[in-house]
């Protein structure tokens, strides 16, 4: 059996623009080559603005994104606020573009440009450079992310079947869904 | 009186138990060629203006033994090439005999030996690239020093899989990892070999060989240098490092049994 | 004569030290390496261009920041001068060396038998069989040729290390081939883009693939390989081009990051 990693397939990015974000994912699972669902959205909400995508096997991003709603809520119920993306300690922070990733077993990653993951981050890391540039609006940003990902998962077997794309700013959150290769 | 030969000079049964035949493998395929024995560490290079140097030292080591320790390494082809050595003693000893060979029948013919080094490095990684696809490999990784066909200085690597590169600097096994380096910082490759004087290439080599011996444990401090230039080649087979400082190895500290 | 019987026996020796119960030892030899590097290759109406970073690398080790992977094929000499096709490889380099050498000497070959120089297609039939005669020991390499076909147009053929064939508009092969080749798909065949406002749904018409402008061409081989170098550790020191047109062959070196 192969690695835990790519056994449901699945890829994530986020990037930074001006004044916005955005982030989006894939919307395949499947096991090993067989595709068992074409509506897996690996992206989570749990706070206005905070957005946490997850990859890998399939149980896990199910586990994580449960285990930190919990968390999220506790932390919502103790504090009596929001949690945010980056400082947890400082209410009414000055509100700036911030992404990160992650490792699975902890290293942040806190990058100014982009964030990817998943079994097509190869694919994604070469659109990613090639596409990406500083201070895109939100609607340049929400071409940019999409053509980087559509492209990136169509060169990757375990990844692809639609995508969701959310664009954050600054008082408002669009969501796309972006139909893709079905194949 | 023992009459049966196959036992002479072998420990007793009775007292030390039988021969483990385990060790004699008697099926499968022929395995003593996929293996060094007895074996050269690194061979370091350098270009300079008018010529390259090329070094080794003088060590054969036989696992962690060091085995022979007036081995050279570098052998010299015509009048104007240098071949550096690393990897297994035998198979240079075989390569040894087949540029020797070269060499005289070349002599023999009208024009004599116009074979340069450039020429020499194609045969010899050919040489490599022919016993390796044969799965029967000379296991050595050599630098081939002189000039190319337009007399400007050559320096180029050969290896057991036939894979070739060259470089203003080159070292083989350890030396890329040590010796390597200390030439890039000592000679930029922005900076053109021109501004190179031999002085500095030599001094180069000889502080590259200085920190192999330091780090490599399976390295001398006995070496062999040879600078080749338009007018000859100068080789120096029986030469000690100078100025080593153990003064660092005070400071090392948590290895071993060692109680700090 | 029991003593020598008793070899038979294979009686465990006694020693201080535990012996390893493994069966023969051996030190395996692997006739491959991977000599990491990347190359690419796009056509446009009337020009190829192939390229290729000039990096060599052993494991973490650089071996040599200047040993190019794109060549000519069939020149009238050394410098290859005279040549309509070339071939890049990347992978194990000794044996991209010996593919470049053989398809060379076809190449050369060819043209003294025939008195006129080997077309695109044919030395990419050629090169397919040479690669599959070694089908069970390979040419461990991902090889792209290019040149002009008989209209004039750009040509372009890319191979596995087998032999199995395709011509295509682009190919990226190598170590950064995952990063490049998505980023190729969109901006070479303009894939996942559509035309704006030409409709809803499936109404909704991708944008055409076509020819680009050789100018356009350089600047994506240029950008695709300055991302390639800022993610791939193999990929980097200089990008060799070679662009074939009508005029010949023009070669040029750009500088690429050498961390």
């Amino acid at each position: 059996m192969g690695s835990p990693f790519d056994i449901n397939g699945g890829a994530c990015v986020a990037m930074v623009g001006k004044d916005c974000v955005a982030i989006a994912c894939d919307l395949r699972l499947g096991m090993q080559a067989l595709t068992i669902s074409n509506n897996f959205p690996k992206i989570f909400n749990y706070a206005p603005s905070t957005y946490l995508g997850l990859t890998g096997l399939a149980t896990d991003v199910n586990t994580v994104s449960d285990l930190f709603r919990y968390k999220v809520n506790m932390y919502r119920l103790r504090e009596e606020r929001h949690i945010s993306p980056s400082d947890p300690g400082q209410p009414g922070q000055l509100i700036v573009p911030f992404i990160c990733g992650f490792d699975s077993i902890g290293c942040i990653d806190f990058a100014k440009d982009f964030i990817v993951s998943g079994t097509a981050s190869d694919q994604l890391f070469g659109t990613c450079e090639g596409l990406w540039e500083p201070d895109l609006g939100p609607e340049d940003l929400f071409e940019t992310i999409s053509q980087a990902l559509l492209s990136a998962v169509d060169r990757d077997a375990l990844s692809g079947w639609g995508a969701q794309v959310y664009i954050i700013e600054k008082d408002k959150v669009t969501q796309r869904l972006l139909k893709g290769r079905q194949d | 009186m023992d009459h049966f030969p196959g036992t002479w000079g072998r420990p007793r049964n009775d007292v030390y138990g039988a021969y483990d035949p385990s060790y004699l493998q008697s099926t499968g395929p022929k395995t003593h060629t996929t293996s060094p024995a007895v074996t050269g560490t690194s061979v370091v290079g350098v270009k300079f203006n008018g010529g390259v140097v090329l070094a080794t030292d003088n060590l054969a080591s036989y696992g962690s033994l060091a085995r022979f320790t007036d081995t050279k390494r570098l052998r010299v082809f015509g009048n104007q090439a240098v071949v550096g050595f690393g990897g297994d003693v035998s198979d240079m000893q075989y390569m040894d005999r087949l540029l020797e060979s070269m060499d005289i029948r070349e002599n023999y013919s009208s024009h004599g030996n116009m074979l340069n080094a450039k020429n020499l490095h194609t045969y010899l990684s050919k040489v490599f690239y022919k016993r390796r696809s044969e799965f029967n490999p000379l296991w050595n990784h050599v630098l081939v020093a002189g000039f190319d066909g337009e007399g400007k200085p050559f320096l180029s690597s050969a290896d057991l899989l036939g894979t070739t590169f060259s470089a203003p600097h080159l070292a083989t096994g350890f030396g890329a990892h040590l010796a390597v380096p200390i030439l890039r910082r000592l000679f930029p490759e922005e900076k053109p070999i021109e501004e190179i004087s031999r002085e500095d290439a030599v001094d180069a080599l000889k502080q590259c060989l200085k920190v192999l011996f330091y780090r490599d444990a399976r390295s001398l401090d006995k070496y062999s240098i040879a600078v080749i230039t338009k007018d000859g080649i100068d080789l120096k087979e029986d030469e000690q490092l100078e100025g080593q400082s153990w003064a660092f190895a005070e400071r090392i500290k948590g290895y071993g049994a060692q109680a700090v | 004569m029991t003593s020598l019987m008793d070899h038979q026996a294979r009686e465990t020796v006694g020693y201080s030290f535990s012996e390893s119960t493994a069966g023969v030892k051996q030190h395996g030899f692997y006739p491959y390496t991977d000599n990491g590097g990347s190359t690419l290759g796009i056509t446009g109406s009337d020009f190829a261009i192939l390229a290729g970073d000039t990096r060599s690398t052993s494991g973490y080790n650089i071996n040599s920041r200047m040993v190019p992977k794109v060549f000519k094929i069939g020149g009238d000499d050394e410098t290859g001068e005279g040549a309509t096709i070339v071939l890049s490889v990347v992978g194990f380099a000794a044996d991209g060396n010996a593919l470049k050498e053989r398809l060379d000497t076809v190449v050369k070959m060819y043209k003294y038998q025939h008195g006129k120089p080997m077309s695109v297609s044919a030395c990419a039939q050629r090169l397919s069989t040479i690669l599959y005669q070694k089908r069970f020991f390979p040419y461990y390499v991902h090889a792209i040729l290019a040149g002009l076909d008989e209209e004039g147009k750009g040509a372009l053929y890319s191979y596995d290390p087998v032999g199995s064939y395709e011509r295509e508009q682009c190919r990226a092969a190598g170590a950064a081939a995952s990063l490049i080749m998505p980023f190729l798909d969109n901006q070479v065949n303009f894939k996942n883009q559509y035309i704006p406002g030409s409709g809803e749904g499936h109404a909704l018409a991708a944008k055409k693939p076509e020819p680009l402008p050789l100018e356009t061409v350089k600047g994506l081989v240029r950008d695709a390989f300055t991302s390639a170098v800022e993610r791939h550790i193999e990929v980097g020191d200089n990008l060799q081009m070679v662009i074939i047109t009508k005029d010949g062959i023009e070669e040029v070196y750009h500088p690429l990051k050498k961390d």
